[in-house]
């Protein structure tokens, strides 16, 4: 003869729980052993008792204090404010307002700080130097010549312009 | 017992409605849920006036054809879960799961116990004594198994844990309220 069914067995067997397996052999072992039989029915009992513990109507004050509830959070000014700035719509919000700040903002183009060189004061200098250095790509009568050359025509290159005088006095 | 206060856009018609037909539907088993759970009036309200508070705001995440019930139920249950810990069992005492004395133990044969000898209308009163002794996971795994008898598999999403946990729970609970039944009776 099969072993008495535990009581786990037997409340998993009234709610269904059992597979398929052990349920046909709970069931065929209830139908007879008269002492697992009579556990059943007890624990069959209890379920039935459970059931018919006595409910209650919901109290109108519950639903009145729900709606009052809701109403309250929508009628905050501090609530919308709050419902205003939800990450949804404060995070794009933010981005926007980053991005028009970097466009808008003078000191967001601004060059980095450094020291400037004046251009003018650069060439003369250089120019100077270049006068001064017989063998500088620059003489005296090249300067002299490239200033000589008539509006409008292309600058040559200092050496060729060089060339071009020593021929001339040679002639 | 409070939720925290937290924002909500201005309600749309479907959002209102929703929250009244719930109400309508789903009211009285809610509360009655609540009132098992925390064993006073009190508490009860409480718990279902923020239970659909919380309803009204997630209403969008509601998955229609799923269970409406099992929603709130675990909606109930969670925000029972944090006022217990907020209050550190003030509550009411909890009797340990897993130390109770247990009279029937799995192995053993189920014996033949005095509810045989009562009668539902006698039952009830012990019986809702009894519910109130057991620790709040035991309590909340029968109701959910044995009064509004829900599966294994629905009760562990519900409370959120494993179905072996359900079924070990829902053991425990059924021995130690046959066992407060019976000292019950003993003493009348």
């Amino acid at each position: 003869m099969m072993q008495h069914l535990t009581s786990d067995t037997l409340i998993d067997y009234i709610h269904e729980e059992l597979d398929a397996t052990a349920d046909a052999a709970a069931l065929a072992h209830l139908q007879t052993c008269a002492e697992c039989s009579a556990a059943y029915e007890a624990e069959a009992r209890l379920n039935e008792a459970l059931k018919t513990l006595p409910s209650a109507e919901l109290p109108p004050m519950v639903k009145a204090r729900i709606w009052e509830a809701v109403r309250n959070e929508q009628a905050s000014p501090y609530a919308r404010l709050i419902a205003f700035f939800r990450p949804a719509v404060a995070v794009p919000v933010a981005a926007a307002l980053a991005v028009a700040l970097y466009f808008v903002s003078p000191f967001a183009h601004r060059a980095p700080a450094g020291p400037t060189v004046d251009a003018n004061y650069y060439l003369e200098q250089h120019a100077a130097d270049e006068i001064g250095n017989p063998l500088g790509e620059r003489s005296v009568s090249s300067t002299v010549l490239e200033t000589s050359d008539a509006p409008g025509t292309a600058p040559s290159l200092g050496t060729g312009t060089a060339a071009a005088a020593a021929l001339n006095a040679v002639e | 017992m409070g939720v925290p206060r937290r924002p909500v856009e201005a309600p749309t018609p479907e959002q209102a409605a929703f929250l009244e037909r719930a109400i309508q539907e789903y009211g009285k088993a809610t509360y009655n849920f609540a009132y098992r759970l925390t064993q006073n009036e009190s508490d009860a309200r409480d718990l279902t006036q923020d239970a659909f508070i919380r309803v009204y705001r997630a209403w969008r995440s509601f998955q229609p054809g799923t269970s409406f019930l099992s929603w709130i139920y675990r909606i109930v249950t969670n925000l029972y879960r944090d006022e217990l810990r907020r209050r550190k069992g003030r509550f009411h005492e909890e009797i340990p799961e897993d130390n109770a004395p247990q009279e029937f133990g799995g192995s053993r044969p189920l014996a033949v116990t005095p509810i045989e000898d009562y009668v539902e209308g006698q039952l009830s009163e012990p019986l809702s004594r009894a519910l109130g002794l057991l620790s709040p996971e035991q309590r909340q795994v029968v109701i959910l198994a044995d009064i509004e008898e829900y599966s294994y598999q629905e009760i562990s999403e519900i409370m959120g844990c494993s179905i072996g946990t359900v079924r070990s729970r829902l053991h425990r609970a059924r021995a130690l309220l046959r066992r407060l039944i019976q000292r019950t009776q003993e003493r009348t």
